[in-house]
């Protein structure tokens, strides 16, 4: 059986076609691009929700989008555990539509910011990091303007381990200055109780080839490796 | 402005009177006030280049000269073929005048037009590119309002689209203060079927003419007329003739007009940009040897009440014309409902020739299909100005604190320091083709996904430079911006340019223009760089102030590279290797930044510009590269070759012990050595053992090349073989270089 992934084309999304990229070409893995109206859970293994504008972001990032029909499609692969990223907007969307706790916030600059930040693993058994491991840092990009995560809960995040990333420097510690967007305790992803369902601000889609990377890393792949791996044990 | 009797009325119109009359000849009788307002806007300065087509003919032939060109000046934008099957379209544009008004939506709406100019030839926009100027931002709170949410407004609209931006150039200086130059420009790649699929001409009768995106209201009315005249203080009333920009919509847009044209049902596609409907049917049909028939009340509209006029003249944003197949049309129209966005069936095309315009039942516009395109052009008197004689005598005065102290001025200086604050704004990497990334080279670099070859982009020219020389200014700007292709290792494939100039009908303003197209047309025919596409800004002049802009012949270059380890980069990479120029300095101060930042002077002698040098230069360099021996490239530009090595260090925080002894050949003063701008220059690093190699074959290609340093592993760049010996602090130049923008900006 051939594992089977889709990428929401959200109207406004426009790394869609980079995940698609990426996962096709560079995973090798059958994906397809899913106008958000046209998707159905039954045909896929696994999700992603891109980054972009979702409906041009004009209200609150992703709340419009979490309203869209694919996101209750994308509830039953939630609630049967098949594995679910939202990236960037994606993470957005996944908040706004409460399959994640919290909220994003305008970065702590007011500005947008585009530029290569690093990562370190806190949780490394989610669908997405169980093939890193905890403590490890990554080199990845980000590009956003609402990317502050803020919980009023953060003790519960903490003792249910659904912080999976937060932002470093390269030798893993988290000063403020490795933050770029004054997230709460420097988190830069989370994921749902069961962990299954992952997001984030970074894009690993534009770190998975060492050609685009300023060190040539391929730290992004890791996720999608991961999540290949997690469908495969799940079918088996 | 203009008054006209029309039917007993008084009409305010910008055209003159001669161009009345000519348009009742063109008629044979009174036009409507809609065919009016369609003459008044289509023969404005803007739409028409009604001063400087003459000169501008001096490009027209890039076609016929270069194979690989597919579509010239003249079009929507530039095209050329890059092979592997896949087309190149760009194009450069200005939006100065509405930013000057409206900061955050003039610089929005420049972006969101010049994606429609790339997504009409049929393929994706792929990258931005923004050169921008500005009055000082020290002290000049006006200054910085202007650019802050210039670069928001890019910003905004750039990142919402998915188009990244990957490069631009800022200057600031006091001619920009009331006339900011915000230049916009856009890259698409496509195949060459996607671009054949897309020409901008309705050429067969009963096709279906589709008007799709946004709604016609009463925004952007005469917004091309208004950029056709100098900004006064009454021009913050014509803020409503600023669109408003939407992003999202554009997104829509872009999705839904790339999956129309692979339909392979679309036969024409033009943008509604300056003009409106008027503009794009007109040109549609005039172009196509077609008429049309077109029933106004079909167009959605905004607002209620809109008269013929408005809608035919409204200049709303994001919208986009189609020519479809009649068997096609269920099928495009099905991918617009897809990507839910709004659309009409506005009309049909015929073999009339004329195009018709019904409102109701009322025939409002009958006109010659090709009537509007046939403005008269003006022969404008050309004068030099008589103060650059002066300006042009001032001598370099000696310098009255250290070199080193000079050098850290430079590198903090408003022109020279970093803009990352500007950069970091732009998503820059969307699309996963940004391999060269901003601020990590001279050019940005993309890569072609499927195939081993990469695009390398830049833009820019020397204000300064030109304010004092047009043509040598002009032939500057190309030696610098191919150059910045050329240190990433990209071979310049072709050119377009925006003119910025002040007021066309001031002879000394037009001279600026006429110089500067002499030099870009001379260069590029000795160099063989096809000229494919151009935009003129005229009018850059304030009514207040009495002063013009500095000549400002913007030039973007696209070049090619074949193979990923043909990409140069330009950060030193490792101490032991060798630092060597190319090129020869001479003492050309005028117009650089020392002078200006140091002695508060503008004038002196502009650099010269030699091109068998220049050719020689490039050859060499492009061997060099074939046989490996580059490590790092950069072009030496603003502050001269000390700043282009402190630039080299930063990255990876290396140093440089220079020793200049015996590249002095001309004799210069240890400042006019340092801080010269003599255009054509790079510095590269090599490897220690290649040294001969490289030596020799500089004599072959008959350039001069001399080692003048070798890298160091502490971040410190001693200087010897002047008369006053002195070291830097990397670490404390990059500092500097990087604080000057943030510590003005973020207050």
């Amino acid at each position: 059986m051939t594992i089977k992934i889709a990428v929401i084309q959200f109207p406004g999304a426009n790394c869609d076609l980079d995940a698609v990229h990426v996962l096709n070409d560079v995973i090798g893995v059958e994906t397809s691009l899913i106008w958000h109206n046209h998707f159905k859970e039954a045909n896929f293994d696994g999700v992603v929700l891109p980054g972009g504008f979702s409906f041009g972001d004009y209200l609150r990032a992703g709340i419009i989008a979490a309203h869209s029909p694919a996101l209750d499609e994308a509830r039953i692969m939630l609630k049967d555990g098949r594995p679910i990223i939202g990236i960037c907007n994606g993470f957005q969307i996944l908040v706004e539509a409460e399959f994640l706790p919290g909220a994003l916030l305008q970065n702590e600059s007011l500005r947008f910011v585009c530029k290569w930040v690093n990562i370190k693993v806190i949780n490394d058994r989610t669908a997405f990091t169980h093939k890193m491991n905890k403590g490890d840092v990554l080199a990845i990009p980000i590009a956003h303007g609402e990317g502050r995560y803020y919980t009023d809960n953060i003790k519960e995040l903490e003792e249910n381990d659904q912080i999976v990333f937060k932002y470093s420097t390269e030798d893993g510690s988290f000063k403020t200055e490795a933050n770029p967007n004054g997230s709460l305790e420097n988190i830069a992803g989370i994921c749902n109780i069961e962990q299954n369902c992952v997001g984030l601000m970074p894009h690993p889609e534009r770190a998975s080839e060492s050609i685009l990377s300023p060190k040539q890393t391929t730290h992004g792949r890791v996720f999608f490796e991961s999540m290949i791996e997690f469908i495969k044990r799940r079918l088996t | 402005m203009t008054k006209v009797n029309l039917n007993g009325e008084d009409i305010s119109v910008e055209m003159t009177k001669e161009e009345f009359e000519k348009v009742k000849g063109l008629l044979d009788r009174d036009p409507t006030i809609t065919e009016l307002g369609g003459f008044d806007v289509m023969w404005s300065e803007h739409c028409s280049y009604k001063s400087s087509r003459p000169k501008l003919k001096l490009f027209e032939d890039a076609e016929a000269n270069y194979d690989y060109v597919l579509a010239g000046p003249g079009e929507d934008a530039g095209v050329i073929d890059i092979g592997d099957g896949y087309a190149l379209a760009f194009r450069i544009e200005s939006h100065n005048h509405p930013s000057a008004i409206e900061p955050y939506h003039g610089a929005a709406t420049g972006i969101g037009g010049i994606i429609r100019d790339v997504l009409c030839m049929g393929v994706r926009p792929i990258a931005l590119l923004d050169p921008l100027r500005f009055g000082r931002l020290a002290g000049n709170s006006h200054s910085q309002w202007l650019f802050k949410y210039v670069v928001k407004g890019i910003a905004d609209y750039g990142n919402c689209t998915g188009i990244p931006t990957i490069g631009g150039e800022v200057e600031f200086d006091d001619s920009f203060e009331n006339n900011c130059i915000v230049n916009v420009a856009c890259i698409g790649l496509g195949t060459i079927e996607d671009f054949k699929h897309a020409p901008s001409r309705a050429y067969n009768p009963g096709d279906y003419i589709i008007l799709m995106g946004g709604s016609t209201g009463r925004d952007g009315i005469h917004g091309v007329t208004f950029a056709s005249r100098t900004l006064t203080e009454m021009s913050e009333a014509d803020r409503p003739a600023v669109q408003i920009g939407d992003p999202f919509t554009k997104k829509m847009i872009i999705e839904a007009t790339l999956e129309a044209v692979k339909t392979g049902f679309v036969r024409g596609l033009k943008d509604l940009g300056g003009g409106g409907l008027t503009c794009a049917t007109s040109e549609l049909t005039g172009d196509g040897n077609t008429g049309a028939n077109i029933a106004l009340r079909k167009v959605f509209t905004g607002e209620p009440g809109m008269t013929s006029y408005e809608i035919m003249l409204s200049e709303s944003q994001e919208r986009m014309a189609f020519i479809v197949k009649p068997e096609g049309l269920e099928t495009v129209l099905d991918v617009f409902k897809k990507y839910e966005v709004a659309h009409a069936v506005i009309g049909k095309t015929d073999d009339s020739k004329v195009l018709k315009v019904f409102d109701g039942e009322e025939l409002v516009v009958s006109l010659p299909a090709k009537a509007l395109s046939e403005s008269p052009t003006f022969k404008r008197a050309e004068k030099r100005p008589e103060y650059l004689d002066t300006l042009l005598a001032q001598k370099t005065p000696k310098p009255t604190t250290s070199l080193k102290e000079i050098i850290d001025k430079l590198i903090a200086s408003e022109n020279i320091c970093s803009k990352e604050w500007v950069y970091r704004q732009y998503d820059h990497e969307v699309g996963v083709r940004s391999v060269v990334k901003c601020g990590e080279g001279d050019s940005g670099v993309l890569r072609i996904i499927g195939t081993n070859k990469f695009i390398a982009a830049s833009v820019g020219v020397n204000s300064k430079h030109c304010y004092l020389d047009p043509y040598e200014g002009a032939k500057g700007g190309l030696v610098e911006i191919c150059g910045n292709v050329i240190a990433n290792g990209g071979k310049p494939m072709a050119m377009v340019n925006c003119c910025n100039f002040g007021n066309p009908e001031i002879p000394e303003s037009f001279w600026y223009f006429s110089k500067a197209v002499e030099g870009m047309n001379d260069f590029c025919r000795t160099l063989r760089i096809p000229i494919v596409g151009g935009n003129v800004s005229f009018y850059n002049e304030d009514e207040v102030s009495k002063t013009a802009i500095k000549a400002t012949p913007q030039i973007m270059i696209v070049g090619i590279i074949n193979g990923v380890e043909n990409i140069i980069t330009l950060p030193f990479k490792e101490s032991g290797n060798d630092v060597l120029i190319l090129g020869e300095t001479e003492a050309e101060l005028g117009g650089s930044e020392y002078h200006s930042v140091i002695h508060g002077l503008e004038g002196g002698i502009p650099p010269k510009i030699d091109e068998e040098k220049i050719q020689a230069r490039w050859n060499l360099l492009f061997e060099l590269y074939r046989k490996k021996l580059v490590k790092a490239n950069h072009d030496v530009n603003k502050g001269g070759f000390i700043v282009t090595i402190a630039e080299m260090c930063f990255k990876n925080k290396i140093g440089a012990d220079i020793d200049l002894t015996g590249y002095n050949v001309n004799d210069l003063r240890d400042d006019e050595l340092l801080f010269s701008e003599t255009v054509g220059r790079f510095v590269i690093e090599t490897i220690p053992k290649n040294y001969d190699k490289i030596l020799d074959l500089a004599e072959k290609f008959n350039v001069t090349v001399k080692k003048i340093g070798v890298l160091t592993s502490k971040p410190e760049i001693n200087i010897k073989g002047l008369n006053q010996n002195f070291k830097l602090d990397v670490i404390k130049m990059k500092k500097l270089y990087d604080s000057t923008i943030p510590n003005l900006m973020e207050i």
